[in-house]
């Protein structure tokens, strides 16, 4: 995880256009392929993680905590391939919160701070993923494969399920509490300091989510008002904003170990405001 | 007239960082957003809201203001000495809104306890729900601002270190707590 790496060998000019041979270049010698291809599985994964948990699983946005047992068994039937096609595909694609982690480490590792900073968010956000994600796909689907079992067992993992995905949020919050503090400390301008203050505002919804744990019908349910629908609209705006922010990390990379330079079009738009103005 | 253009470019707009008003304008969005829904829901069911909002003492509520109103006017006053190179002046301003904060604070935590000793528990009742949270999400931003009041008090303690920025960002993270407590002492307290 060494942000900085020394480049000895020049490598060819990259050919012009967008032919194959120009992709095949980028395969073999953009010293940033391995970023993007960090990025472009960050990309990817949320669009699986959206259209598998709000369309194919419609486990988004949570269903009534508040069912009786019976219609808790009806909700599984209901769902039961929902459940098993849309969790198998997430079991595939899980693996790719490793490289979306990975590249949120990277962007710490090439700020100017402790090294500390990238493996503590790597560790928690590993973790995390447990209580925060894989532990309702695999209730659930145990749940979907087993209709047989007694109907208080399956309430018992519908609750299990979604206390897990959506009360667990919080596990969250330190790791966006390190980003944060690595973003506000940080002197080589990696990512915008609005952005750290976005990682506060974000830490502090997932503490709004704890209510869950009490109640189970009303704005503070799990699938209420307050602990899930504005949450998850800062959540929206949050991951929106770090995968354009690491899009344009990737975009000034100089391999370098000092502040990253602005993109080209910045720059470019700088000077001619500044030569305009010396008009 | 290039110098003049350059110099009005590079004026600041608003106090601090830029980057916190961001911050501001965001959590004033998620508050707008807390207090749509308990002013929807106390519309909807006001028998579930307004008996029990009666039990609240005003008087206390009145003296949170006032205790983080005097913050703010401390903090302000922070950010008065430290333009004006009274460093010593600025800590002990910075300490004396911690000071305030830790008043307001203590406050906030009896009058929980006083409200669950008489039965208005968090769960108790749909108002009081909305009491706990709303209070309780603000102390917790009461607590950040301890760790930023305690940045401040670091950068003006070095000559090294004395970025004017910063101790107006952490300015205006203060006046963001107390502006969020005015908003809830009134929707809380006062609306009834």
């Amino acid at each position: 995880m060494t942000a900085a790496t020394t480049r000895s060998a020049s490598p060819p000019a990259p050919p012009a256009g967008r032919s194959l041979r120009a992709v095949g270049w980028h395969l073999r010698h953009n010293p940033k392929r391995e970023l993007w291809v960090a990025w472009w599985a960050m990309v990817v994964f949320y669009q699986f993680f959206g259209v598998i948990f709000f369309i194919v699983t419609r486990t988004q946005p949570p269903p009534n905590p508040a069912l009786d047992v019976a219609s808790r068994v009806q909700w599984f039937h209901d769902n039961h391939d929902g459940l098993l096609i849309g969790f198998a595909i997430i079991f595939i694609v899980l693996g790719m919160t490793a490289p979306i982690n990975a590249l949120i480490a990277y962007s710490m590792r090439r700020m100017s701070v402790s090294p500390a900073f990238g493996y503590a968010y790597l560790v928690m956000y590993s973790l995390s993923a447990i209580p925060g994600m894989l532990l309702l796909c695999i209730v659930l689907t145990v749940g979907a494969y087993r209709p047989d079992r007694s109907p208080e067992l399956i309430s018992w993992l519908y609750d299990f399920a979604f206390l897990s995905f959506v009360g667990t949020m919080g596990v969250f919050l330190i790791g966006s509490l390190v980003w944060m503090t690595a973003i506000l400390i940080d002197t080589n301008r990696v990512l915008p300091k609005w952005f750290g203050y976005l990682n506060l505002c974000n830490a502090l919804t997932e503490v709004v989510v704890s209510p869950a744990w009490i109640f189970d019908r009303g704005v503070f349910a799990w699938n209420g008002l307050i602990a899930w629908w504005i949450n998850m609209v800062v959540f929206a705006i949050y991951t929106g904003a770090f995968i354009v922010l690491l899009k344009q990390m990737i975009q000034r990379e100089d391999f370098g170990t000092g502040p990253l330079p602005d993109l080209e079009s910045r720059r470019h738009s700088d000077e001619s405001t500044a030569s305009t103005e010396a008009r | 007239m290039t110098q003049i253009k350059d110099s009005a470019r590079h004026t600041r707009v608003v106090p601090g960082q830029p980057d916190m008003w961001a911050f501001v304008l965001f959590e004033a969005l998620i508050f707008t957003g807390y207090f749509s829904v308990y002013l929807f829901n106390r519309a909807q069911r006001p028998d579930d809201f307004l008996p029990y909002q009666a039990s609240l003492d005003l008087r206390i509520g009145v003296l949170n203001t006032v205790v983080l109103l005097l913050s703010s006017w401390s903090i302000a006053r922070c950010v008065e000495a430290a333009r004006a190179g009274d460093y010593r002046k600025a800590s002990l301003k910075a300490g004396l809104t911690a000071l305030f904060g830790v008043v307001f604070f203590v406050i906030k935590a009896s009058e929980w306890v006083h409200y669950t000793a008489q039965g208005n528990g968090v769960t108790s009742n749909e108002f009081f729900n909305y009491y706990f949270f709303l209070t309780g999400i603000h102390c917790l931003h009461l607590l950040i601002g301890f760790v930023v009041l305690a940045v401040v008090i670091y950068q003006l303690r070095s000559p090294l270190r004395r970025s004017q920025q910063l101790i107006e960002t952490g300015a205006t993270y203060w006046h963001t707590v107390d502006f969020l407590w005015v908003l809830i002492f009134a929707l809380l307290y006062v609306v009834r």
